[in-house]
């Protein structure tokens, strides 16, 4: 062992083949996206990127498509990420008060559905969703209920949001459920002998103690759900109306359908530019004062 | 326990299992009705098939001309062993670099990589798909295994797991003249299973269930993963409930039974990326 302190260009030779792989799919395509947002360039026509200078964001601005993406994004984050950690809050503080094995049977049963693949959950879900011969209408056709989940505006992105509470609620589950099982018992203790009760220790104890792990799934869900994508592709294919067309479904359609390179890099930019500013005010919001 | 407490108690467990069952109990309709003929799929009379079959299973498995699923199957298998060898390899490496030996500019590498954790995936998407055309490895498995590697996630993982292994056999085997790669595969790996376990099931399991990435990076049918293999099938068997079904049950098998398995490590993983910081 060398001393500490002492630089060792040796160790590079460990993290080379990493280092290498990380420049080139991570960090370089970060640096070329952002360089490609400012060209004009369309794969099929055969002709080298053109710098347009800031073009493509002023397109994007007047662009009615990307608006009603934007809107569709933001409907989907509002309605399925605080349901989405509110829940697993709850969830989490009903299996902290249970022990042993059957606290392992249960969040296990919770994190089942974040391992299915979103091609099986989606084929799932629609059929579920589907009006005429589909489950939950099957289901509620004794109430007189004929719901058009997937086929009315005002329908299909709260339909897609409950899908997406039930695939993606076990992760923020687990992660919450180890954040309150760190929580030293003698604060809690100490804090029902001065008389406190439940709900008091819950909000004067447990919640402040649990805060930056509450920050933390809470900032990844937010990253993850302005990055719906599968669900939707899968279950609406964005209808109807377009109502659950969200962005990173009009990126790849602008990159992989209309082969628009240049424009498609600039609005996935936007995106990353917007979740980078909530993600800040997550942190500035919710850190420890 | 006083009758007042127990009571909560029950309720609050009642409460907890009637959750665990609405989140199991989808996975469980699919392998029930992938049992079901496809009329009984369609008009939904009972849970339990009437008549059950495994004529669906049988249908998909012999028709690998239209339906090529073992070939899929395949293809994500080796897809998924690919990227999950090469992120054992370099991360390990890697974080043991970070962890022990004094890599020039640690810090801020450090810092840049584990930020790179927070970059939303959706931002590669456009420029990968460009880079990897020029190298020509678009439509290939090197397409999706190759990029993989550079998991910023595993890095920090193993990182953390080094940085609370214990110096002294590391020193003893330093003394006794054992060359740095010696220390690190006979020493430090053989310490570090459980991490690594961890990390390769929550790597296999990624991989498996990605769909964005060879959505966009794989082009021939025969070349497609499992669950780009079932989104093309849906979209042409669209009616076919029975066959739909019974490719999902295909495709969700693997990764279940490897849960089931290896569940603890799985979730003391993520607690673990979640807590430490």
């Amino acid at each position: 062992m060398r001393p500490a302190g002492r630089a060792d260009w040796g160790a590079y030779l460990f993290a080379l083949p990493f280092l290498v792989l990380f420049a080139s799919f991570v960090a370089g395509p970060v640096l070329y996206g952002l360089a490609l947002s400012f060209t004009r360039w369309e794969l099929l026509a055969h002709e080298p990127p053109a710098l347009v200078g800031l073009a493509n964001f002023r397109e994007a601005f007047g662009d009615p498509y990307f608006w009603k993406a934007l809107q569709a994004t933001f409907r989907f984050v509002a309605m399925a990420t605080p349901i989405t950690v509110g829940l697993a809050l709850v969830v989490a503080l009903g299996l902290n008060a249970l022990r042993g094995r059957r606290q392992s049977l249960y969040r296990a049963a919770y994190f089942v559905p974040t391992l299915i693949t979103i091609s099986v959950a989606g084929i799932l879900w629609r059929w579920f969703y589907n009006s005429e011969f589909g489950l939950f209408n099957a289901l509620l056709a004794p109430l007189g209920i004929k719901a058009p989940w997937l086929t009315d505006t005002a329908w299909a992105m709260p339909s897609i949001a409950l899908m997406t509470l039930w695939w993606t609620l076990g992760g923020p589950v687990v992660v919450l459920l180890a954040g309150l099982q760190q929580i030293p018992a003698p604060y809690l203790e100490a804090a029902a002998l001065d008389g406190a009760g439940p709900w008091q220790r819950l909000r004067s104890v447990t919640l402040p103690l649990l805060r930056p792990v509450l920050l933390f799934v809470m900032v990844l869900n937010v990253i993850g759900a302005f990055q719906v994508f599968g669900q939707v592709y899968m279950i609406t294919r964005g209808g109807p109306e377009m109502t659950t067309r969200t962005v990173v479904q009009y990126v790849y359609e602008t990159a992989f359908n209309s082969y628009r390179m240049g424009y498609a890099a600039a609005l996935s930019w936007l995106l990353f530019a917007i979740i980078a500013a909530l993600s800040v005010a997550q942190f500035r919001l919710l850190r420890e004062r | 326990m006083t009758g007042r407490s127990r009571w909560k108690s029950i309720l609050v467990e009642a409460a907890v299992a009637a959750g665990a069952l609405l989140c199991v109990a989808p996975v469980a309709l699919i392998f029930i009705t992938s049992l079901k003929p496809d009329a009984e799929i369609v008009h939904f009379r009972s849970l339990w098939p009437e008549s059950p079959t495994l004529a669906s299973f049988r249908e998909i498995l012999s028709n690998p001309e239209e339906i090529p699923i073992l070939r899929w199957f395949g293809n994500s298998v080796l897809i998924s062993s690919g990227v999950t060898a090469l992120v054992l390899t370099v991360t390990s490496l890697a974080a043991y670099a970070f962890a022990r030996l004094n890599p020039p500019g640690k810090r801020p590498v450090f810092a840049i990589v584990v930020g790179a954790m927070m970059v939303p995936g959706q931002i590669l998407l456009v420029p990968t798909y460009l880079i990897l055309n020029e190298l020509g490895w678009l439509d290939t498995p090197l397409a999706l295994i190759v990029p993989a590697g550079a998991s910023a996630f595993g890095f920090f993982l193993l990182h953390q797991f080094f940085l609370g292994i214990p110096r002294d056999l590391e020193e003893a085997a330093a003394i006794d003249g054992c060359s740095r790669l010696g220390i690190f595969v006979r020493v430090v790996l053989p310490l570090s299973r459980p991490a690594m376990a961890t990390l390769a099931i929550f790597t296999f399991a990624g991989s498996w269930n990605d769909f964005l990435g060879p959505l966009v990076f794989l082009d021939s049918v025969d070349r497609y993963t499992l669950p780009v293999g079932l989104a093309l099938f849906q979209t042409s068997y669209f009616a076919e409930y029975g066959l739909t079904l019974a490719a999902s049950v295909l495709c969700t098998l693997p990764v279940l039974l490897a849960f089931l398995v290896f569940q603890k490590h799985i979730i003391e993983g993520i607690a673990l990326t979640g807590l430490k910081d």
